[in-house]
């Protein structure tokens, strides 16, 4: 039965880019909400 | 009271990082290696949460859906838009963990094995559904074709699960308290309810952009399409 040595470099970049993917999209919608709402609010004290 | 909504979404997903930085710190540095996986098997600690709750947002988009068509209300429309948009964020995600787990222990980044092509059909159709979503301009009918469409594609889901035990896969089968170690347990449970909370949060606040975008769109005139408001 085969043992698996070393493989770091692997979980590093697991969670490196689960951090990365995670963070990334989270910080997407936290803009997208702010634009959204900046837009609704300048429609909304236009009418 | 919007600022209070908000406000949870954010502490939602706070919480969740927390819980993530957590969990990641005991499975990378406090769990013992695993016998022939070595270190390399603390890729789980990640891939597993990532997977249980891609399939959970996929399952709410799949309640939004029948909510959205047998009970009417754009809030279901918009909780739909934000389950799926993440749900395929963390299917994606997935299967990126997926890809780097697999190189070391299968010798290959992709096989289309069962459970990895059920995968992808899975990802494809959610994906497909947001995409085709912005090609619609009636906001009734996207409504109700892209609940339809998230009804059929949530076919898949359940086949994705039980594609390790319906055919052979070189994916090893579903782990359960039985097949995992105790040591490894509490990592992988904080990690899970780590990314449960983040994709809550992130749920919460998607939905509002799909809410604020639908009430500009409906306003003004209003429809009169007997669903009721926005939120």
């Amino acid at each position: 039965m085969g043992v698996i040595e070393g493989g770091w470099e692997f979980v590093w970049a697991a969670y490196g880019v689960t951090a990365a993917v995670l963070a990334g999209y989270a910080f997407s919608i936290h803009l997208r909400y702010r634009a959204e709402r900046r837009r609704r609010e300048r429609e909304r004290s236009a009418t | 009271m919007e600022r209070n909504g908000e406000m949870r979404a954010y502490v939602l997903g706070a919480i969740g990082v927390a819980l993530l930085v957590w969990g990641s710190w005991w499975g990378l540095f406090w769990a013992p290696r695993e016998s022939f996986m070595g270190d390399v098997q603390r890729i789980m600690y990640v891939h597993v949460p990532v997977a249980w709750n891609a399939m959970l947002a996929l399952t709410f988009a799949f309640a939004c859906a029948l909510a959205s068509l047998l009970r009417g209300g754009w809030k279901w429309d918009s909780r739909l838009e934000a389950a799926m948009e993440v749900g395929v964020a963390l299917a994606v995600l997935l299967c990126i963990l997926g890809s780097i787990w697999a190189k070391p222990t299968w010798g290959v980044w992709w096989d289309w094995d069962p459970r990895l092509t059920t995968t992808a059909i899975m990802v494809s159709a959610f994906a497909g559904i947001l995409a085709l979503r912005h090609f619609v301009d009636d906001p009734v009918k996207r409504a109700t074709w892209s609940a339809v469409a998230a009804i059929v594609a949530f076919v898949d889901v359940p086949i994705v699960y039980f594609s390790v035990r319906w055919w052979n896969s070189l994916h090893q089968l579903q782990s359960s308290p039985e097949t995992v170690s105790r040591a490894f347990h509490w990592p992988l449970r904080i990690n899970a309810f780590g990314i449960l909370f983040l994709m809550a949060g992130m749920i919460d606040l998607r939905a509002r952009v799909a809410a604020l975008r639908l009430e500009g769109e409906l306003a003004p005139p209003l429809p009169e399409s007997g669903r009721e408001g926005v939120r």
